[in-house]
């Protein structure tokens, strides 16, 4: 059964494609339901900081409170403002969550690679994808035709493409460790010399990666983009019930996705010992996650002068200074 | 730089602590003893001297009287319309018989805006329950409620 789903094996035809379409929907079940908990544990966790007890009405606990939220926005009218561009504002939401969705393919959930292509440019493929979704939030900022929506939209632009880079430059420092952007291949690389998970010897790296990540999330306290005091909800100030409901789970699908690269990158996938690998990795993503909302709940939001400096000229060079450690090792052993 | 880690220091350590969050629809807080809720009506203290509905600054108060056998007003209609009402206590301070009193209810939605204008029935009844909440009577009438003589003996002072 689970060769079947192994598609490096088989040529093109209908019945792999069909293996691939169950394994993808099975990926989107999977992905929606950790998304519901995730936004649940965001909302729990941040209350319990401050003092609250969060969602605790609908389910025990407040279960089934993420929900009857999602039913509640599908319900709701899609309202398309009258001055907006109609194609774009429609399509906006889609080609937001169409790369948050894709780059799960190449996060390798298991040690046996169920439903991930071991694609040997992995990390050049999660990088090149995740510039897209900033597409999305452009498109959707602008064709909204309101202004804040657009200050929100360029805002997200301008920070999206800063923080690509030093994102990129702290996972070549891996890249460098392990002699492969492929990320099952990192992974593998991490039982070798010198025996550490990639956090020890990359903690620069790992420092850079964690602020650049938070920052391509939009997450606070880079959520400039949808500064609810400033702009009014950012670049989708003018989207409603299911679209979004859309940008919503672009973010967290997208999170979720970060938290499994970071996972693959920094603290072996799935090695560990005792427990399955599975759940090693939900236990190391769900700690980055963890750490996402911590940080939420604990840090003011960056000043919007102070943005694009601390990215150029700070984490920028820290990404560099380590990329000339790593290879200055990789050079003398 | 280590300031941020104290930071987080601050914010894990919350997760422990006892909540302060109240159940509110289960869990009511306990309202002091001069909460500005919904007010309750004692009709028979009232002497209809229209001192509250003319101090009312949101004219919500609206009533009448008649002159009964004994040449003594006696109140037929009092309404409060809740739509306008500031729940201000002024015509509390000023009823000298203290007839309107002010309860410890506040919850007063409703789907349609003529649900919110109240007759004297519902404000007597208001009182009851108000008093049965506070354990001040059983199953007695409000006129057993308000201890009439001392209010009597009260304005009589006055």
């Amino acid at each position: 059964m689970f060769d079947w789903f192994d598609w490096s094996a088989h040529p093109l035809n209908v019945q792999t494609f069909l293996a691939m379409l169950i394994g993808s929907l099975i990926v989107l079940g999977v992905v929606l339901g950790c998304v519901t908990y995730a936004i649940l544990l965001e909302r729990k966790i941040i209350g319990y900081m401050q003092l609250r007890i969060g969602p605790n009405r609908v389910g025990p606990w407040g279960l089934f409170q993420t929900i009857a939220d999602v039913l509640k926005l599908l319900l709701k009218e899609d309202i398309i403002p009258n001055k907006a561009d109609k194609t774009l504002f429609a399509i906006a939401p889609i080609i937001s969550y169409a790369p948050a969705f894709m780059v799960l393919a190449v996060v390798p959930f298991t040690a046996s690679h169920l439903f991930t292509a071991g694609l040997d440019v992995g990390i050049l493929y999660y990088i090149a994808l995740s510039a897209i979704s900033v597409i999305g939030i452009v498109l959707g900022g602008w064709a909204s035709n309101n202004k804040y929506a657009i200050i929100g939209a360029l805002r997200s632009a301008a920070q999206m493409i800063s923080y690509e880079i030093p994102l990129a430059m702290s996972i070549l420092g891996v890249v460098l460790m392990a002699g492969s952007l492929n990320i099952v291949k990192i992974v593998e690389a991490q039982k070798n010399f010198p025996y550490v998970w990639y956090v020890v010897p990359q903690i620069l790296g790992f420092i850079v990666f964690l602020i650049a990540a938070t920052a391509e999330l939009s997450r606070a306290p880079f959520d400039l983009p949808e500064s609810e005091s400033e702009l009014v909800s950012g670049y989708f100030t003018e989207y409603s019930g299911f679209r979004f409901a859309f940008y919503m789970l672009a973010e967290y699908v997208y999170l979720i996705a970060m938290s499994g690269l970071a996972a693959a990158l920094f603290f072996g996938g799935w090695s560990g010992p005792l427990l399955p690998g599975w759940l090693w990795y939900v236990i190391k993503a769900g700690a980055f996650i963890f750490l996402m909302f911590w940080t939420r709940a604990t840090m003011p939001r960056i000043r919007v002068d102070q943005l694009m400096s601390f990215s150029w000229k700070v984490l920028i060079p820290l990404a560099l200074l380590n990329l000339l450690l790593t290879a200055t090792w990789k050079i003398f052993f | 730089m280590f300031g941020l880690l104290k930071g987080f220091g601050v914010t894990v350590s919350q997760i422990p602590k006892k909540k302060v969050t109240l159940q509110y629809p289960d869990v009511k807080p306990n309202w002091p003893d001069r909460f500005r809720g919904v007010h309750k009506f004692n009709p028979n203290l009232c002497i209809v001297c229209n001192q509250c509905a003319r101090i009312c600054p949101t004219s919500c108060i609206s009533l009448s009287g008649s002159r009964g056998e004994d040449k003594k007003l006696h109140i037929e209609t009092y309404d409060i319309n809740f739509e306008i009402c500031i729940l201000c206590d002024l015509c509390t301070e000023v009823c000298p018989t203290e007839a309107i009193q002010m309860t410890d209810t506040f919850e007063l939605a409703e789907y349609n805006r003529d649900a919110l204008y109240k007759n004297m029935e519902w404000l007597v009844e208001n009182g009851k329950q108000h008093a049965q909440r506070k354990g001040l009577i059983g199953e007695a009438s409000v006129h057993d409620a308000n201890d009439t003589d001392e209010v009597a003996g009260k304005a009589g002072e006055k």
